[in-house]
């Protein structure tokens, strides 16, 4: 009797060593986990680290002045070219006429960096032929930074320069890195990304309410189903040959922003009719049946309930397919997008550029400090596939429905 | 024991019959097939206008097939095949020249689990009024006296634009289920055990809910809980393996059943 108040039965003792079994089995779970959390980190530390140098650069004509925080883009050229040498009708009379305007911008980015010479928060004005003398890693540039300052030559400024800023997301590209921006290339992959979507929603959408509402059990239902996961799963480059062949060549479309958009469209479609599908599959059976005793017809049945009862679903569906045709770089570069671009597009018929194209060429140039341009297009990449990843997550949590 | 074989040609035992005169539905000769599976056999019935008829019977029996026969819902299931006749005022339902959309929008059905669509209290009862092509001011007319005599009223008034039927209550929701029926005014209204899924303060509610409905409506209302089809029906269908055994007015099926196995079911001794 007593015994058993001090020990508990033998029924509900716990085995030590199965405790601890399960203890460690639980805890090598989380190792891969961590591992590839700090893989991510780093790698992302490692990008924003290069998007930032300590810079010494010769200006070609300039005499290498920074002009303080608060003065007006035109302010600042002008000022510029004063020191440059000309005189203040040439000047205003350029900065007057919207197409010199726009050229001499074009040849001078003018840019905030982050520390100078001068102190911190200044514009500089980079021309075409300015020369970089020397790149330094942004610890080694600020542990040296005085002695570099005291060292620089006529003409030299001595810079910490963000390559992410405002003035590389709105520029063109540039065969210097130091005046490149992404800005062409961001403009292309908004107009192939919405040409794109423009004809792969009403196709996918519509092929997924074709099957999934009208054709239930259909033979070409099941030859469809088997052969719309294979073609999800079809590399994207073969998506670009094909673009290439049909709508490049045998359609005569040339290397354009339609031909980029067809081809990212056909890679897309398969996406949104797997998800639509699903989403469309997930309204329960019983609304339709609700409506239909209500004396609707099969077409308001799905109009009306089952396509808005699906939309939060197709919509994250229709966000995930953009957001993997904003990553593709192959299909692009097969049909067409070009090296260098350096005019905004303006119309379907446009030569273009997109994101991931202009970071690859990049990445492959052999002027060093393309690899810092590159990483800060790879950051303006992430943001934007972050920000439409968010938008699905946030879709998701609001339209989340319990049936 | 209780086999097909002895029910199949059955004569279905009639207590105090519905005169055609009487009747809002006519089921004449039914047989009903799902592919190879015959669900139904030889049925005859009314159901007379402005009383409520309760269907009753062990599960797979028949009742909802029945049911849904009435409105042709069971159209939307692949395969299946109706012979026979159901006269709807006098017309037969079935025939090939009726609209079966037509026909659903005259019969409105309330469904075992309640299944509000996922929109607003009031966009759920004006969407039947909506398919009619009502807008407005009477829509909206329309709505508040459904949702008064389905007794939600009260509950929702002051929120019914604006929440969605998915966040009322099950009894709430199948109240809103209710409504959205009756809004249009059907004068035929199905319901498929439509407090199977609730608990018994909301069975209450939705129980005094449908003996009031029949002042407007002709209801029939299939259960698997007999004190329910004893509370609420005027008459009573018992039925067994797709046929019907019997049927009568409820004090009589209940208190002098003359089939024995309508006897052996009502008094719990059922397989
Ligand atoms: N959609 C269907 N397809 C095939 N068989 C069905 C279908 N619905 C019901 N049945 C069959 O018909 C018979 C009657 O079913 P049902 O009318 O649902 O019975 P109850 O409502 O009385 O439980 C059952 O044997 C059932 O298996
Ligand atoms: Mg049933």
């Amino acid at each position: 009797m007593n015994r058993s108040l001090e020990s508990p039965p033998q029924a509900f003792s716990t085995d030590p060593w199965k405790t601890r079994i399960d203890r460690a089995f639980a805890r090598a779970l989380l190792i891969p986990l961590a591992v590839s959390i700090g893989l991510l980190a780093l790698l992302l530390g490692d990008t924003v680290y290069r998007s930032f140098s300590v810079q010494v650069v010769r200006a070609d004509e300039g005499p290498g002045k920074t002009y303080p925080f608060g003065l007006s883009a035109n302010e600042i050229l002008r000022q510029e070219l004063l020191a440059r040498g000309y005189t203040e009708e040439e000047i205003s009379s350029s900065l007057q006429d919207p197409t010199e305007r726009r050229v001499l911008l074009l040849q001078n980015r003018v840019e905030l960096m982050w520390n100078t010479q001068d102190g911190p928060f200044r514009y500089v004005v980079t021309g075409l032929r300015d020369e970089r003398v020397e790149d330094f890693s942004l610890a080694e540039g600020l542990r040296r930074w005085n002695e570099l300052k005291a060292n620089l030559g006529e003409g030299e400024r001595l810079v910490l320069n963000p390559w992410l800023d405002q003035s590389f997301l709105t520029r063109p590209p540039s065969r210097s890195p130091l005046t490149a921006g992404i800005g062409v290339a961001i403009w292309g992959t908004a107009w192939v990304l919405s040409l794109a979507l423009l004809i792969a929603i009403p196709v996918g959408v519509g092929t997924a309410i074709l099957l999934e509402e009208y054709l239930r059990e259909g033979t070409l239902n099941r030859i469809l189903e088997v052969n719309l996961r294979n073609l999800a799963g079809v590399p994207s480059i073969v998506y670009g040959l094909l673009g290439l062949a049909l709508f490049v060549r045998e359609f005569g479309l040339g290397p354009s922003i339609l031909a980029a958009a067809l081809t990212l469209g056909l890679l897309g479609i398969p996406v949104i009719v797997v998800t639509s599908r699903e989403a469309l599959r997930a309204v329960p059976e019983s609304l339709r049946q609700a409506a239909f005793a209500l004396g609707a017809t099969r077409r308001q049945v799905v109009f009306r309930v089952v396509v808005p009862a699906a939309l939060p679903g197709m919509v994250t569906g229709v966000i995930l397919s953009a957001a993997r045709l904003i990553g593709e770089a192959a299909p692009p570069l097969l049909v067409g997008a070009a090296a260098y671009v350096p005019f905004f597009p303006n119309g379907p018929m446009s030569e273009y550029t997109v994101v991931p194209v202009q970071i690859y060429l990049w990445v492959s140039m052999n002027i060093p400090e393309f690899s810092r341009v590159a990483a800060a297009g790879i950051l303006v990449m992430l943001a934007m596939l972050s920000g439409l990843y968010l938008m699905a997550l946030y879709l998701r949590n609001r339209f989340r429905r319990e049936w | 024991m209780v086999s097909l074989e002895l029910l199949k040609d059955h004569e279905t035992v009639r207590s105090a019959p519905v005169t055609e005169a009487e009747a809002l539905v006519d089921v004449r000769r039914l047989n009903l097939w799902y592919g190879k599976k015959q669900a139904l056999y030889d049925i005859s019935v009314r159901f007379p206008r402005n009383q409520i008829t309760a269907i009753i019977g062990p599960s797979g029996c028949g009742k909802s097939t029945l049911l849904r026969s009435l409105n042709r819902m069971n159209d939307l299931v692949p395969g299946v095949r109706v012979e026979g006749e159901v006269l709807y005022e006098g017309v037969n339902i079935y025939d090939p020249r009726v609209d079966p959309v037509a026909v659903r929008r005259q019969i409105g059905m309330v469904f075992q689990k309640p299944n509000p669509f996922p929109k607003t209290i009031f966009e759920n009862v004006a969407f039947g009024l909506r398919l009619m092509g009502f807008k407005g001011s009477e829509l909206e007319d329309r709505v508040v006296e459904a949702l008064k005599r389905a007794a939600l009223w009260n509950e929702v008034q002051d929120r019914f634009r604006k929440e969605s039927g998915l966040r009322l209550s099950g009894g709430q929701q199948q109240r809103l289920c209710i409504a959205r029926a009756i809004a249009v005014e059907p004068p035929l209204l199905l319901m498929d055990e439509p407090t199977s899924a609730l608990d018994p303060i909301a069975t209450q509610a939705i129980e005094d809910l449908i003996t009031g409905l029949k002042q407007h409506y002709t209801v029939v209302i299939v259960t698997h809980n007999m004190q329910q089809a004893a509370r609420v029906s005027d008459r009573t269908l018992f039925m067994h393996l797709g046929v019907l055994v019997e049927e009568g007015p409820t004090e009589l099926i209940f208190t002098k059943p003359k089939h024995p196995y309508t006897e052996a079911y009502i008094t719990g001794r059922f397989g």
